[in-house]
């Protein structure tokens, strides 16, 4: 029963989609689309960035570098603030799985010993929810974290990876579904 | 000199007309009128005063107080973002980062309310400059935000000592210049309201003085002209009933003289005894009509519940008074000239009652006149815009006319005129009052025109019958002579 209500619910807002825009129905993923997850993209994992910052596109490797650390400033000169949710979240999971090939294990013993060799320039700010997430980023310029592309608001940006936007069919970043709240 | 005693006479009589006897009582009903429009006065005053108030309160005192409000929220702004730099802690940051824009939401609502209910040069010239100041802070706040959550702190720091520091004084300046306009408002206004309410307790003192004052006269005077008022009725009346009995003596005497003849045996001859009866029969004639003036006089004094009105010509009530009058004109030799202008509408009123109204005027009119024995009696319509409203009877002669100081009390029950009292001319001092009062038993006026030795002019006017309220033509006038 549930499931019917969400089916109707999403032909409904197809359907006032193609009336507003006139019939025609943006090519899903195609460039300067909204950043609203479209059917099937709300477990996309997206890079949200501050929308002051001028960076459009990264990289998974180039993610990779900043999330660890090895990068501390923007190429626009900002310092970076990486943010990082809080063990256990299927985000998090979905984070050190995909872009940074570790466990969790393996990532905190990585923090503790590039911190303290210097290889690691900034340690992350460790945030509890979603939303805390979507304001830290709204408040701090520098500020690079994740969101699942349902919890997006345009108080702040959404990357494009390597490219690909969540609402992409072959996006890099999907959160398990298995691990899904 | 002469002339200013005469205008000074004229004044006098006018204001006697106007405020017969109850002038005083005027004076007091003024005095007091004036004092409720005094007092109404005073109760704007109060009003404007209390209106001052209000607008000092909800003007000033609120916004004094919502400028206080801003104070408190401008610096808990500043506050919130600072304290995000006493913690590492992300969560807790983003907590006062929270609390610090929800704030600068509230400081910047209550500058656009500041400025959309200000209108005055100053306070939107201030109120701008507000504004902007408060725009550049948060620009700044929102920069050390920034840093404070990437971790930049001294970045955040020495950017708040640089520029957040100076704006935000210039802010709470702003704030300090607009809180010195609310409270040079707040005093201007309550100077207003002091002066008002200073205003309205002397006014208020003052008027109660005046009318204490002018009451006490007014009083004194009412009461000092009820008992004058008083004392010239008994004297009145004591000189009435000296004169009735003087009138009442005087027939006597002449029938009591007849009848001791009669009964003497001194009158022997037929014609003498003839004589006699006719001494007695006219004598006892003028006492009837002595006993007759006042009873009637008693009878107007009661109203007009003893009348009987109806439609009348003109002409038949001027026929019945010369009618009932004839003998007297007869036997003094006068002439009438009456002119009378034909078609008049019908008055309303009682045929006796107005019948006499006339017969006292001609009876006076035969009383005070010696040489010219003429009696002029006209009646003509009056108009108001071709409409008969009143009929005007004249009654004119070329007697002895009337002082000006005894004009304004010819018409008073009882009075006689020096002149009349020394010229020994006998009366009641009744005729003119019961003329007077058949008069306006039926809406009419008489009133009077006189110049001592040229003669008067006493006319009525009498209310024109509603249904013969009607346009009338103009005719010439008829003249009829009675003579001797």
């Amino acid at each position: 029963m549930k499931s019917l209500r969400r089916v109707v619910t999403r032909v409904c807002f197809a359907a006032s989609l193609l009336i507003l825009q006139g019939g025609r129905i943006p090519a899903i993923g195609a460039a300067g689309s909204s950043p609203q997850p479209a059917p099937g993209s709300e477990n996309s994992l997206a890079i949200v960035v501050n929308r002051s910052n001028p960076v459009e596109n990264v990289t998974v490797r180039e993610l990779r570098k900043i999330f660890l650390g090895q990068r501390s400033q923007w190429a626009h000169g900002r310092r970076i603030a990486v943010v990082m949710m809080e063990p256990g979240r299927p985000e998090r999971v979905t984070m050190l799985r995909e872009v940074f090939h570790m466990s969790e294990a393996t990532y905190q013993d990585y923090l503790l010993k590039g911190l303290f060799t210097g290889d690691v320039f900034l340690s992350p700010k460790i945030l509890a929810s979603p939303s805390v997430v979507r304001k830290f980023v709204l408040n701090a310029p520098g500020a690079i974290g994740y969101l699942r592309a349902s919890d997006v608001d345009n108080t702040i940006k959404v990357l494009k990876i390597d490219g690909r936007v969540p609402e992409d069919k072959d996006y890099a970043l999907q959160v398990d579904a298995r691990l899904a709240d | 000199m002469r002339t200013i005693t005469q205008y000074l006479a004229k004044l006098k009589a006018q204001t006697v007309r106007v405020f017969p006897r109850r002038g005083f009582t005027v004076l007091l009903f003024l005095v007091f009128a004036g004092e409720l429009g005094i007092t109404l006065f005073v109760i704007r005053d109060l009003i404007f005063s209390d209106d001052q108030i209000q607008k000092m309160y909800d003007g000033s005192v609120l916004g004094l107080r919502q400028i206080g409000e801003l104070q408190y929220e401008a610096q808990e702004t500043r506050r919130s973002t600072l304290y995000a730099l006493t913690t590492n802690d992300g969560n807790l940051q983003v907590s006062y980062a929270d609390q610090s824009r929800a704030a600068d939401h509230r400081v910047s609502a209550g500058i656009a309310d500041y400025l959309a209910r200000e209108h005055g040069p100053r306070e939107v010239q201030t109120g701008k400059r507000l504004a902007s100041d408060w725009e550049a802070y948060l620009k700044i706040r929102d920069d050390v935000l920034g840093h404070i959550l990437e971790s930049s702190a001294k970045e955040a720091v020495d950017l708040d000592l640089a520029m957040g520091v100076p704006l935000f004084d210039r802010v709470r300046e702003d704030l300090e210049e607009v809180k010195r306009l609310y409270d040079e408002r707040a005093s201007q206004q309550l100077r207003v309201a002091a002066r008002s309410s200073r205003r309205s307790v002397i006014t208020l003192i003052g008027a109660l003085a005046v009318t204490l004052l002018l009451g006490s006269i007014a009083i004194w005077a009412i009461q000092r002209n009820k008992m004058k008022s008083e004392l010239q009725l008994a004297r009145m009346q004591m000189d009435f009933v000296a004169s009735v009995s003087h009138e009442l003596r005087t027939p006597i005497t002449a029938i009591m003289s007849a009848g001791e003849n009669v009964r003497d045996g001194l009158v022997e001859s037929p014609g003498a005894l003839s004589e006699q009866g006719s001494i007695i029969a006219e004598q006892a004639g003028q006492l009837m009509d002595l006993v007759d003036q006042v009873l009637l006089f008693a009878a107007t004094t009661r109203g007009i519940e003893y009348h009987n009105p109806r439609a009348l010509e003109v002409t038949e009530i001027v026929d019945s008074a010369l009618r009932n009058t004839a003998r007297t004109l007869e036997e003094a030799g006068f002439t009438v000239e009456k002119q009378i202008e034909p078609g008049l509408p019908r008055i309303m009123g009682d045929l006796p009652a107005l019948s006499q109204c006339l017969q006292n005027l001609i009876v006076n009119a035969v009383k005070y006149t010696r040489e010219d024995r003429w009696i002029g009696l006209s009646v003509k319509a009056r108009r108001d815009r071709n409409a008969v409203k009143e009929i005007e009877i004249n009654v004119q002669d070329h007697g002895v006319g009337i002082q000006h100081s005894s004009l304004p009390h010819i018409f008073e029950p009882f009075f006689r005129s020096p002149q009349a009292v020394s010229a020994q001319i006998h009366g009641t001092g009744l005729g003119l009052s019961i003329a007077r009062r058949n008069a306006e038993a039926f809406g009419g006026k008489i009133s009077v025109v006189s110049e001592v030795n040229v003669g008067s002019i006493f006319t009525v006017r009498l209310p024109v019958a509603a249904k013969d309220f009607e346009v009338t033509p103009v005719i010439s006038d008829e003249s009829v002579r009675l003579s001797k």
